[in-house]
């Protein structure tokens, strides 16, 4: 490991190709890079997720660390290792202090592995618009995490309308589980499906994605029910109205948050293991894959009664916010999630995400326009 | 059952997330204290209930000839899958596979305990909800396939009826010679459909060689020099370590070929040398496949291209070893071979004129499966002989196990003023294969049966095309002795020779 104090983003290059030559690091099979923007507080767990995802998808980490940006000199620290405790990749910790930590840029686009694709990752509260993160915007996929944030469901309601092909908010892979478990269930159930009851914890954002997702597919009325948790605790599809049944038609219980029963109409009850999984296991679950995931947006799509997410434009224009320039009581609305900042931000009311994010979305519409017809105008030419 | 016409609203092509689970079934094993069970079949499906991939009703039966009740097999099928098992260990997912497991005594010529069985299986359809799906492992030895085989039929185990499915799943070895193996496919076919015998070949489901048709078909950087025109010749390469243990009443009779080059061998050689399939489903693997064992010859001068071996006492890695004529239960005079090598031909086009070099053993230095592609030296080196002279053949080789990955060899210039090539290694690791976690190929392979995907399993066809190359090999070796090797070297002089004859020579793996 290779520890350099108060140092340069070009210091921090040449260690790290010197450390990669040491440790014999040549052809890694790097598949991709991952920036983890995370909290001081925090840095070991993200390590340990992001070193779990890499056992499955070997890649380069940089965490991101913004410190005290209110501090009057910026500074930049970094740890570099490679292979070891984390993992078969490489991992590097940026610490930036000062108004550095708004300009993480900066230092991660020298970092980045050459045309592999990158992968950023908010391991607290996500940004309510990633258009303003830099970080965000560079990324071919962006993984947030609502339930990190103080207010979960109007986080997942920010994503929704932030919502651009490639992202993803780690409410979904908590469902796998139990997607996978309702899609058995129904693998064998051809009766028509009634009003859905999900229950779970209270603002649990996953609860409210699966409701998304159940919906439209079964065609039902999906309510969401408060209960003691932990996560969601159950789902019960009533027999479709008419059928003549009152009991219903069938329901996954899971109280422990391990295994689930599930209980059909005229079956014995099954007990099912359905654990609520380690960061490391979801984050693993996002780098399978590194193209939009359709069946999310939908979801995400129904769960806040928006269409045609899956039509937005894959790009995102970076709003620049001159933040160098911000009177230190307002750093904190433009930096979630980051402890030290003293002077927390003003919370921004749905309306005005719902606002921002709408002519956000205009501007990468007519983006996305402009390079369509300037295509056309190439081909059209003799 | 899913009425006609079902679709269920949940399911989606789209949906990668949401893992294939099995429909609703039993898993019947026989054999269920045999070596095979406790190091492999239990401890997989352990793991296969651990991450989530069997289905919500799920069955385990054991049959052997023990005095036994549930909770005997129940314990020792703990005690195997806490040994073996790869995901960590949760009693709570051992207690709810331990409620779903059933113990069925009897040995395999009682009319009663296949009675009990087909009873035990009808029960569970209630009680678990099993739908009469039911998938049944064999993993007994050979000499009792008949046996069990006609005592489904006769009890209509093998019958599915209109409840669901049944499935049988045959261990290697798949008979003898071509003759035996045309016998055991047709009694097998003949109690089962042929889709729904499954034949193990545990190399199928490991990751790199299902990677190697990746590697293949997904890229254009190696198709186009898979040929005779850029290939210079083909080494595939099985070796183990270990003797033969306990297995002597097996192992002794059958040998190296039988066991190893008949189905492991050929089945790389035909992955390695098949055309691209029109789709990666099973028939269509199959239909390549089957062309390409077809396709290869055998050396018209099988003194100088085929040599047996087998091993006498020595040293291996620190430890001594004795010679496989005094392993237990070996006759004095056994001329069993424990290593085997062969020259083989593909006659295609693409492959006309490049050997494929086949070696197996036991007792080598150490355990190691791979591939080795070796490319045609450049036409023309446009430098000085000298700055050449330690510039090999470029190489490129998968590594089946241990170390699950790819190695290319190229040359490269020295560092430094004078211009000088010499080869180096390009080591590639990737993915799961890092992972004590990921999935074992009994784990793949079992998913795959109750799911019914044939992709990964050797279709009756190829099994006798392998015996097809095989038979004149072995009939050619009757009577000869085989040559002596040292434990612990990478065996007999006489396959060295086999590849200087020819200007080559093995690749150390
Ligand atoms: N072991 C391996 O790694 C391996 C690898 C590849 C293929 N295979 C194949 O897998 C199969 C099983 O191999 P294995 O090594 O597990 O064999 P094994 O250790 O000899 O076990 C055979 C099993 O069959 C049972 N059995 C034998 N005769 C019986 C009879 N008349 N009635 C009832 N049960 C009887 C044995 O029960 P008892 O305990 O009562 O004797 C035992 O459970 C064979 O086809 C073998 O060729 C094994």
């Amino acid at each position: 490991m290779t520890t350099l104090w108060d140092t340069t983003g070009k210091e921090i290059v040449e260690a790290l190709s010197a450390e990669r030559r040491s440790t014999g690091a040549v052809a890694f099979g790097l598949v991709l890079t991952l920036v983890a923007v995370v909290d001081e507080r925090n840095v070991r767990s993200a390590i340990d997720a992001a070193t779990t995802a890499s056992m499955a998808h070997p890649c380069r980490t940089l965490m991101v660390v913004r410190r005290q940006p209110e501090a009057d000199t910026p500074r930049l620290d970094a740890e570099i290792s490679i292979g070891g405790t984390g993992g078969p990749g490489e991992t590097i910790v940026l610490r930036m202090w000062g108004r550095l930590a708004l300009h993480a840029e900066s230092v991660v686009l020298p970092l980045l592995a050459p045309d592999a694709p990158v992968v950023t990752w908010w391991h607290g509260e996500p940004p309510p618009h990633i258009s303003h993160d830099p970080l965000g915007v560079l990324a071919d996929r962006r993984v947030t995490d609502s339930a990190a944030a103080a207010d979960p469901p109007a986080a997942l309601h920010a994503r929704a309308h932030d919502y651009r092909p490639g992202d993803t908010d780690l409410a979904w892979p908590r469902l796998t589980g139990w997607r996978s478990l309702l899609a058995a269930a129904f693998d064998a159930c051809p009766d028509a499906a009634g009003p859905v009851t999900v229950y779970a914890e209270r603002k649990n954002p996953s609860a409210v994605l699966l409701a998304g997702w159940l919906g439209p597919r079964l065609r039902s009325d999906v309510a969401v029910e408060d209960s003691a948790g932990p996560g969601i605790t159950e789902v019960r599809v009533a027999a479709a109205p008419g059928a003549g049944s009152e009991v219903p038609l069938l329901s996954v219980v899971r109280t422990d948050g391990r295994t689930a029963v599930l209980s059909r109409s005229g079956q014995p009850d099954r007990t099912l293991p359905l654990p609520r999984r380690e960061r490391g296991d979801l984050l693993a679950e996002e780098l399978r894959r590194l193209d939009a995931d359709q069946v999310y947006a939908e979801a995400l799509a129904a769960a806040f009664s928006l269409t045609e997410l899956n039509d937005r434009p894959q790009h995102r224009r970076h709003v620049w916010r001159d933040i160098a320039e911000a009177p230190s009581e307002r750093i904190g609305e433009f930096l979630p999630g980051v402890s030290d900042v003293r002077a927390t931000g003003g919370h921004t009311d749905p309306s005005t995400v719902e606002e921002t994010a709408r002519e956000m979305l205009a501007a990468d519409r007519a983006d996305q326009a402009k390079a369509a017809a300037a295509v056309g105008d190439t081909t059209a030419a003799p | 059952m899913a009425a006609a016409g079902y679709t269920n609203p949940l399911r989606d092509a789209r949906d990668r997330r949401i893992p294939r689970v099995p429909d609703p079934c039993a898993l019947v094993v026989f054999g269920v204290t045999g070596d095979l069970a406790r190091k492999k079949l239990l401890p997989a499906v352990y793991d296969l209930a651990n991450r989530g991939l069997l289905p919500p009703g799920f069955a385990l039966l054991g049959f052997s000839r023990r005095d036994w009740g549930d909770a005997d097999f129940s314990q020792l099928a703990m005690e195997s899958a806490q040994k073996g098992a790869r995901t960590p260990w949760r009693d709570g997912v051992w207690e709810r596979l331990a409620a779903s497991i059933r113990f069925v005594p009897g040995a395999f010529d009682d009319d009663e305990a296949f009675d009990t069985l087909q009873q035990t299986l009808i029960e569970l359809e209630d009680s678990h909800g099993i739908h009469g799906n039911a998938a049944f492992y064999l993993s007994i030895p050979p000499p009792a396939f008949p046996t069990v085989l006609k005592q489904m039929q006769r009890t209509g185990l093998a019958d599915s009826g209109d409840r669901g499915w049944r499935r049988v799943v045959v261990e290697k070895p798949f008979g003898h010679d071509l003759a035996s193996s045309r016998d055991l496919n047709q009694l097998v076919d003949s109690v089962f459909t042929a889709d729904d015998v499954f034949r193990i070949d545990h190399y199928l489901g490991k990751e790199t060689v299902q990677n190697l048709l990746a590697m293949r078909f997904a890229n254009t950087l190696f198709e186009p020099i898979w040929n005779a025109n850029f290939v210079d010749s083909v080494q595939i390469t099985m070796a183990e370590d270990v003797g033969i243990g306990s297995r002597a009443g097996f192992y002794d009779g059958a040998g190296a070929a039988r066991d190893v080059l008949q189905n492991h061998l050929l089945q790389l050689l035909a992955l390695t040398a098949m055309e691209e399939p029109v789709s990666f489903d099973a028939d269509s693997l199959r239909i390549e496949k089957v062309k390409v064992l077809g396709a290869i010859s055998l050396p018209s001068d099988l003194h100088a291209y085929a040599v047996r071996g087998q091993y006498e006492a020595g040293w291996l890695a620190g430890e001594r070893a004795i010679g496989y004529l005094e392993e237990s239960d070996v006759p004095a005079d056994s001329t069993t071979e424990t290593y085997a090598a062969v020259r083989l031909g593909v006659e295609t086009r693409r492959w006309g004129g490049v050997p494929f070099y086949l070696r197996t053993g036991k007792r080598l230095p150490r355990r190691v499966t791979e591939i080795a592609v070796t490319f045609k030296r450049a036409p023309h080196l446009p430098f000085p002989v000298t700055d050449t002279q330690e510039l090999g053949r470029n190489q490129l080789v998968v590594r089946v196990q241990p170390d699950e990955g790819v190695t290319m060899r190229f040359g490269s210039k020295v560092p430094g003023t004078a211009m000088e090539v010499r080869d180096v290694s390009m080591d590639f690791l990737y993915g799961e294969a890092f992972t004590e976690s990921s999935p074992e190929a009994y784990e793949r392979l079992i998913l795959d049966v109750l799911l019914g995907d044939a992709t990964l399993f050797p279709r009756n066809l190829e099994v006798e095309a392998s015996w097809r190359v095989l038979d004149p090999l072995e009939a050619f070796w009757v009577g000869s002795q085989p040559e002596r090797y040292r434990a612990g070297t990478w065996g007999p002089a006489g396959s060295d020779a086999m590849l200087r004859r020819d200007g080559r020579a093995w690749r150390r793996p």
